[in-house]
């Protein structure tokens, strides 16, 4: 269990937490740090590169999103989020 | 008395196998994982390669902050110089990169360094005063910079006792991307903040000096 802000990034209150979780560009851009949302609601604003298709799919980019509510995420998806990307002929970059 | 064959003069690739590369079997038996390392590598690529291009946009709007417009332009040159730095690398371990450039950027590891007041480049910025300020190009330069910092000790962290050549040129990018970072703190602390914050370092001798990079002598001022 983690406890984070309203005004904080998720990833920012794992680590805070004490968890180490992959990132790369902590700018919303790559899916280094994409997590899949089982539960709860998130403010992805701050993402440079999220699409509605992102969201209907339940990923998440855990280094800009904020929450609006309790979650219960899974993380380590980032090449799930890839693959989901590419059904959807949406970029992403290959190495992360 | 009989001919002992020196220990590395033979490998599991055939003599006059074209096919496979010795230089990549290596690095793999040290645990490199080269299909994910070449991804990498492209990633990284067409992040500074759009970061030349867009810097090329920034710089330009930097108009009357002739100090912020040169250090700008260093910072611009030697992220190609690292876009040609690492393509070669891409090629020797068996890759290439895309051959569309429309694909090379939408596979960028770091996000597009728009101009502010362009709505993500779509739209050309106010030229009647409300354009971006140097403080809001100051902090587009400063995160690009950091997203490479990220990239490049990844690869450091990915190639360190396991593919030198690799390593070396990581390392060699890194420390220069270290030093644009240093430079636009400084810069942003002075315009945006009032504060002093040194970089600790001069500008280039030359625009786009890349000590580094260029394999030039590493200077120390």
């Amino acid at each position: 269990m983690v406890w984070c802000g309203a005004e904080e990034h998720v990833l920012d209150a794992a680590r805070r937490a004490g968890l180490t979780l992959p990132s790369l560009c902590e700018q919303g851009w790559d899916t280094a740090c994409a997590v899949k949302v089982l539960e709860g609601k998130l403010d992805h604003s701050d993402a440079r590169r999220y699409y509605p298709q992102d969201e209907e799919a339940g990923f998440a980019l855990i280094c800009t999103a904020k929450p609006l509510s309790d979650l219960r995420l899974r993380t380590h998806q980032s090449a799930a989020m890839r693959v989901h990307r590419d059904r959807h002929g949406l970029p992403a970059p290959r190495g992360t | 008395m009989a001919v002992r064959e020196k220990p590395h003069a033979r490998g599991k690739v055939k003599a006059g196998d074209v096919s496979q590369r010795v230089g990549v079997e290596a690095i793999e038996a040290r645990g490199v994982d080269v299909p994910q390392l070449v991804d990498k590598l492209i990633d990284a690529a067409g992040a500074e390669f759009t970061t030349y291009y867009y810097y090329t946009i920034l710089r330009m709007h930097l108009a009357g902050h002739e100090d912020y417009k040169e250090i700008c332009e260093d910072a611009r040159l030697e992220d190609r110089a690292h876009f040609e730095l690492i393509t070669p690398r891409i090629y020797e371990l068996g890759g290439s990169i895309p051959y569309d450039i429309r694909e090379f950027a939408d596979r960028a590891g770091c996000p597009d360094a728009y101009l502010p007041g362009t709505a993500n480049g779509k739209q050309a910025p106010s030229a009647d005063g409300g354009g971006p300020t140097a403080a809001s190009i100051l902090e587009v330069l400063l995160e690009a910079e950091r997203c490479a910092i990220r990239t490049w000790s990844e690869v450091c962290d990915l190639t360190f006792g396991k593919d030198p050549r690799t390593y070396d040129m990581a390392a060699r990018i890194l420390n220069e991307e270290v030093e644009h970072e240093a430079w636009f703190i400084e810069l942003l602390s002075k315009e945006r903040d009032g504060a002093i914050r040194p970089s600790g370092h001069f500008r280039r001798g030359t625009p786009g000096e890349a000590p580094y990079s260029k394999n030039a002598g590493f200077y120390n001022p």
